[in-house]
């Protein structure tokens, strides 16, 4: 019965990683930049929920408030950061360094206000229950499960069905003709970060009330977002939620087998594999560049 | 005080051949390796266990580290020659993680969080001698080795591999040769640090080899000047004096001065990027290598 628990375990952290790893493959499939900030999102959210809760709102208010803060750090990281580099030269090594020092300088902020340590909220859905016979559940894990799915139902209905979410995946595979065709790549791309951070944020409330938070959470997050983008295969959102499921299930199984440090290995043991073997990943079309 | 000179100084020339070396793969080879603690972590338990139980020869320790490092560069060569760019800095990282969970389990070679304590002080040919003289000669002997090696055949084509590729295959170079030596020359050189890094504190523990120290260490690199010789050092030398410069404000509490620091170093690696891609001592005027 360890087996199935751990399992369950893992389907509800993969749901949570699934959802951060396809807010970041769906800004680097538009816009070709590598988000190495996507955790800070997380972490900014969760924070602000963590805060908000404590401060006695009810959770929608705070869960409104951390989408809303994830989504204006994307912005601001898309228009301060990543456009004035892009403007002079595109190295992505550049892109990546400044975004590394934003999600360092965010974490020290972090620690130095909210103070340093795990930090979680204690409401009655983390409780768990006895569902089988020595399986733990907890409410949490069908609210995690169910607005996973639900998420990704509306952004896939988004990108097959309206106006604009179409734009994006055009943008995605050929940017000078979508602007051939009178489309504006700047304001698509700001969608794209806001649309990408706003998926870290629910993730980032479900977790601060299952596992906990702490300031350093943002790297971890924005690793196994990384992870699952190339394991996944890049460009396909559904390859990147389906890779962040799987590594959350490694993860989690994994401890049958050895003791929880090793867990963070299992994923990186996956990623290191699939860089050697299948660069392109499960669903990769392109070659790996 | 002389000794805090002393202690500093030491470690500025550790680092500044850590931020040398990777100055060389990333500057040179366009290989954006995030995982050059491990480096010098497995050159500085290798160098320890050579002091703890043979001799506390330092030439013997630095060789020693030289060649697990090197050796195991292998793993770091082998992604760097399947993929680029992005798809490599992401291997690197995950190689950095799974490092640090072994050096923090693997207990009978590491010591584990507690790390290798009691390192014997170093002696050359019997001699106990200080740290600071082996680690500027080695500094000065890498920093010469990078400058020679960038000037002859190999540096170039290393660099004709950074710009192009398929260009330098097709004129018949080597890549995958190429880019192996190159990133087991700096580790082994990055091994070396480490061992001098053991010695001279003569206590190590996995704290010293996370992706923190990794990122501090490409900080320097970027902050002096990717693909420049003295860059590297410079920034070495500013991120070391950092923390004694702030140790001088008075209203920073002593609890947060480790946090302002990394606030400073983040916010100079952003701002850089945006203003001054090319470093301090970078040339701007020759523009930077594209990955």
């Amino acid at each position: 019965m360890l087996f199935l628990q751990l399992l369950l375990q893992g389907v509800q952290t993969g749901a949570l990683y699934a959802l951060t790893a396809a807010g970041f493959a769906l800004i680097f499939g538009a816009t070709r930049i590598f988000h190495f900030a996507h955790g800070t999102s997380f972490t900014l959210a969760g924070y602000v929920f963590l805060f908000a809760w404590n401060g006695g709102l009810p959770w929608w208010a705070g869960s409104l408030a951390g989408i809303l803060v994830a989504v204006l750090f994307g912005l601001a990281m898309e228009r301060l950061v990543y456009r004035p580099i892009q403007r002079h030269e595109g190295s992505f090594f550049t892109v990546f360094v400044a975004a590394f020092g934003v999600a360092v300088v965010v974490q020290n902020l972090v620690g130095m206000v909210a103070g340093r340590g795990f930090a979680s909220v204690d409401t009655p859905l983390s409780r768990a229950d006895e569902v089988l016979p020595d399986v733990f559940l907890a409410p949490i894990f069908w609210i995690a499960v169910g607005v996973a799915v639900a998420l990704f139902a509306a952004l896939s209905t988004f990108l097959t069905r309206t106006h604009a979410g179409v734009a994006l995946r055009a943008l995605a595979q050929n940017p000078d003709l979508l602007r051939a065709y009178g489309l504006s790549s700047n304001r698509l791309s700001m969608l794209a970060f806001a649309l990408g951070s706003a998926m870290a944020a629910p993730a980032a409330v479900l977790t601060a009330m299952t596992s906990g938070l702490n300031e350093a959470v943002g790297h971890h997050v924005m690793l196994i977002s990384m992870a699952a983008t190339i394991v996944g295969g890049v460009g396909s959102l559904r390859g990147a939620a389906l890779a962040g499921l799987m590594l959350g299930v490694a993860e989690s199984v994994a401890l049958q087998f050895v003791d929880t440090q090793w867990a963070e290995g299992v994923s990186f043991l996956v990623l290191f594999a699939f860089i050697i073997f299948r660069p392109s990943g499960i669903f990769g079309v392109a070659q790996a560049r | 005080m002389i000794a805090y000179a002393a202690n500093l100084a030491t470690l500025v020339a550790i680092f500044g051949i850590l931020a040398a070396t990777l100055n060389f793969v990333v500057g040179f080879a366009g290989i954006f390796s995030v995982a050059h603690a491990v480096f010098f972590g497995l050159g500085a338990y290798a160098g320890a266990q050579v002091a703890l139980l043979l001799v506390p020869d330092a030439l013997l320790a630095c060789l020693v580290a030289a060649i697990v490092a090197g050796g195991l560069s292998l793993c770091l060569a082998l992604p760097a020659l399947r993929v680029r760019g992005e798809y490599f800095v992401a291997a690197s990282l995950g190689l950095q993680m799974m490092a640090t969970t072994l050096f923090s389990e693997a207990k009978p070679l590491t010591g584990g969080i507690g790390g290798l304590v009691a390192i014997p002080r170093p002696t050359v040919a019997g001699i106990e001698v200080n740290v600071l003289p082996l680690a500027l000669v080695a500094l000065a002997l890498i920093l010469f080795l990078t400058a020679r090696l960038q000037r002859g055949a190999f540096g170039r084509s290393l660099q004709s591999i950074r710009d192009a590729e398929s260009a330098a295959e097709a004129l018949g170079k080597n890549v995958a040769a190429v880019k192996t030596l190159a990133v087991a020359f700096a580790c082994a050189g990055a091994g070396i640090g480490g061992a001098l890094f053991a010695l001279h504190l003569s206590f190590v523990n996995v704290e010293s080899f996370t992706m923190d120290q990794s990122v501090l260490v490409m900080a320097m690199v970027i902050i002096g000047g990717t693909g420049t010789l003295w860059g590297p050092l410079l920034g070495a030398i500013l991120l070391l004096s950092l923390p004694a410069g702030l140790a001088f404000l008075p209203f920073i509490p002593p609890t947060e001065v480790g946090a302002v620091q990394q606030i400073i170093y983040g916010l100079a690696m952003t701002l850089l990027m945006i203003f001054r891609p090319a470093g301090l001592v970078g040339d701007l005027s020759k523009g930077r290598a594209t990955a």
